[in-house]
């Protein structure tokens, strides 16, 4: 009880020193203030930047994702690796006939970047290959029109489907593109769909995306084979597994099904989806151990201006802790007060600063357009870092407060 | 001389041979030795020393005599090195700081010469200050603060700063601050040093208006003048007692 009143007490005392020393009080909070700022903006920043990936990662499949690459036959099959057709629309059927566990089977004829034609302007951007199943695996939804059907492999239509990028950059003034039409490597293709950007936030909301996938345009494998590659080979192969536990089964039931159709030779790789899911957790753990130590470095700096404020604020009140003691405060009374003085400022600075990083993170939303996921304010950073840079007020407070109490009344009081 | 001290002075000094619960103070053989260096410096060196209820002392003496050290030990600021010293019937010549803290804040007003009122305080909150840590559980702290004050005549001022108060006036909230936890023993050093002639004066009376209300005063002094006014006058020397009007 008698505690409560004397911290009560202690923190009244340290509201009216703060007050009456605004600009020493407002200097030495601003370590603290810039580490909870730095602290909970970068951590809001990388959140968005990581929630991306993520949220591109699942657009791509996820981890049910499989990829079947090519790839030099082993050594000791190099003097028969002739006899292998190579990865080739064969493959897709065998594996679509064969394999039930793989929800969604697409070849990936890459055509790599080419300059997209329409409208007189010219813009680069990728061009892919693919059948209907592509829509299955990549999570992407449509603003306009339809995917490539079956029905365009059948006939090798000459239509495409185009990301936000080409829709905006080559239809500047027109919303819908479908219908329109544009040329690549001299072939007209008509518009049969248009994918809504990535990012929904941005500069205003730009139908021009800032994302690898907004530059990527799809048209049917056999259009492609037909009118590009003149034969039915391709460059990869991509499957969604129907669930992660049918994904052994699956691998190698494929693996099964290419050796038959590449006549036993293994010029073929199974990739999963692991290794980049690895590389993301570990990009996560970097930033958050990299920033984590800097946001800590900058706020041990702000404690650090802090106790150096309250030794000086110490050494200038030496007559009044000599008077406080004489008329019998006892040592931890002055302890007390010393100590609150020093996490007002520090809770003021951890405040002010929450303030300043939502501010900051507003600021980045307008100004990072893939900043889709910004916009979640990270409550929990906040959480911690006013924790911490309470602590932290706390602990650099105890060393001024102690010397303040430790104080020998009469030594104080003769103090000039 | 003023009419006050005069009454003072007449008064009987037979209070010495009353019963022990009108001794505020008792010491005996009382040393305090600081060793500054290699050598020691005994600042109070084998003092006897009695104080009553109601008595009213100057302790005159050169710097260096000890009258600060005996002041600091009578206001429990600091603990004799060796000797036998009771405050009020009971033994304090070896208690804790905690202990002297607590007799402080409740048991003792301290007056300086520079006021020591603190800057950024009202003259209200700064005669509050004494509360704080004396723990009463007062039930109206303000009331209080402004009684002490109307008893000074400072109550008018009550919502000021000291820095807009004179020596005189500051000295009088410093007197009220030492009256607000109802003190036995009212400790004052050099309370007038700062002071004209005019307003030592007025502060003297008011330390003698004090003595009416049971209040035990001692301070200390090379003011001869401020001296007069006490009923009693000890002169201090080496850390000794030589000379002694009240016995």
């Amino acid at each position: 009880m008698n505690l409560i009143v004397d911290i009560f007490a202690g923190a009244t005392n340290g509201l009216r020193e703060v007050w009456s020393n605004k600009v020493r009080t407002l200097l030495s909070m601003s370590g603290i203030v810039l580490g909870v700022a730095a602290l909970v903006a970068m951590v809001g920043i990388v959140q968005g930047m990581l929630g991306n990936m993520r949220a591109s990662f699942e657009r791509s499949g996820g981890v049910l994702r499989l990829e079947v690459y090519p790839r030099e036959a082993p050594e000791s099959q190099q003097h028969i690796a002739g006899i292998s057709p190579g990865m080739t629309w064969r493959d897709i059927v065998a594996i679509e006939k064969a394999i039930p566990l793989a929800d969604y089977v697409t070849p990936i004829v890459d055509m790599g970047w080419e300059s997209f034609i329409a409208n007189g302007r010219r813009e680069r951007a990728m061009l892919h290959g693919v059948t209907p199943d592509l829509a299955g695996i990549k999570n992407r939804k449509l603003d306009y029109g339809r995917f490539i059907a079956d029905s365009d492999i059948d006939a090798k239509s000459p239509v495409i489907v185009v990301g936000s990028y080409i829709a905006g950059d080559l239809f500047r003034n027109i919303e819908n593109v479908v219908g329109q039409q544009l040329r690549v490597r001299g072939q007209v293709y008509t518009i049969i769909g248009q994918f809504e950007p990535t990012a929904s936030r941005g500069f205003g909301r730009s139908r021009r995306g800032w994302n690898y996938e907004d530059r990527m345009n799809y048209i049917p494998a056999t259009t492609a084979m037909s009118r590009y590659k003149g034969d039915d080979g391709v460059n990869r192969i991509e499957i969604l597994a129907s669930s992660v536990e049918a994904m052994p089964d699956l691998m190698s039931q494929i693996n099964n099904t290419l050796t038959q159709t590449h006549r036993g030779i293994q010029d073929f790789e199974i990739r999963t989806q692991d290794e980049q899911m690895e590389e993301l957790k570990k990009l996560e753990n970097s930033f958050i151990y990299s920033l984590g130590g800097i946001a800590g470095i900058s706020l041990i700096v702000g404690g650090i201006g802090i106790m150096n404020v309250m030794l000086a604020s110490v050494s200038e009140r030496i007559r009044e802790i000599g008077v406080r003691k004489a008329i019998g405060a006892r040592g931890h009374d002055i302890f007390i007060q010393f100590l609150a003085e020093a996490v007002v400022i520090s809770v003021l600075g951890g405040l002010f600063g929450l303030v300043a990083s939502v501010g900051l993170l507003t600021l980045a939303q307008d100004l990072i357009p893939q900043g889709e996921n910004i916009s979640n304010m990270p409550v929990t950073a906040m959480f911690y870092g006013f924790l911490f840079s309470s602590l932290i007020g706390l602990a650099s407070g105890i060393y001024p407060a102690m010397r303040a109490s430790r104080l020998d009344p009469i030594d104080a009081l003769r103090y000039e | 001389m003023p009419k006050m001290s005069s009454r003072l002075v007449d008064r009987p000094s037979f209070e010495m041979t009353m019963s022990d619960s009108r001794t505020v103070f008792e010491l005996q053989d009382i040393r305090r030795t600081y060793q500054v260096g290699s050598e020691f410096v005994h600042a109070i060196d084998g003092l006897d020393l009695q104080i009553q209820d109601g008595e009213f002392i100057a302790v005159i003496g050169t710097s260096g005599s000890g009258k600060s050290t005996l002041m600091h030990t009578l206001g429990f600021m600091d603990s004799p090195t060796s000797g036998q010293m009771s405050f009020e019937g009971e033994d304090v010549s070896n208690i804790g700081r905690g202990v002297r803290a607590r007799l402080r804040s409740t048991r003792i007003g301290f007056v300086f010469q520079s006021y020591n009122l603190l800057p950024k305080l009202s003259v209200l909150d700064n005669v509050l200050l004494p509360l704080i840590y004396g723990r009463q559980n007062s039930i109206n702290k303000k009331e209080l603060g402004y009684s002490v004050l109307k008893r000074v005549g400072m109550e008018h001022r009550a919502s000021h700063r000291p820095s807009q108060l004179s020596g005189g006036e500051r000295q009088r909230v410093a007197i009220a601050r030492s009256l607000v936890n109802k003190p036995r023993l009212i400790l004052a050093d050099e309370p007038t040093g700062n002071l004209d002639t005019k307003n030592r004066g007025r502060i003297m009376d008011l330390f003698g208006s004090l003595l009416d209300e049971g209040i035990t005063l001692a301070l200390v002094t090379h003011d001869d003048v401020v001296a007069q006014y006490a009923q009693r006058r000890i002169r201090m020397q080496d850390g000794k007692i030589v000379e002694d009007d009240g016995r």
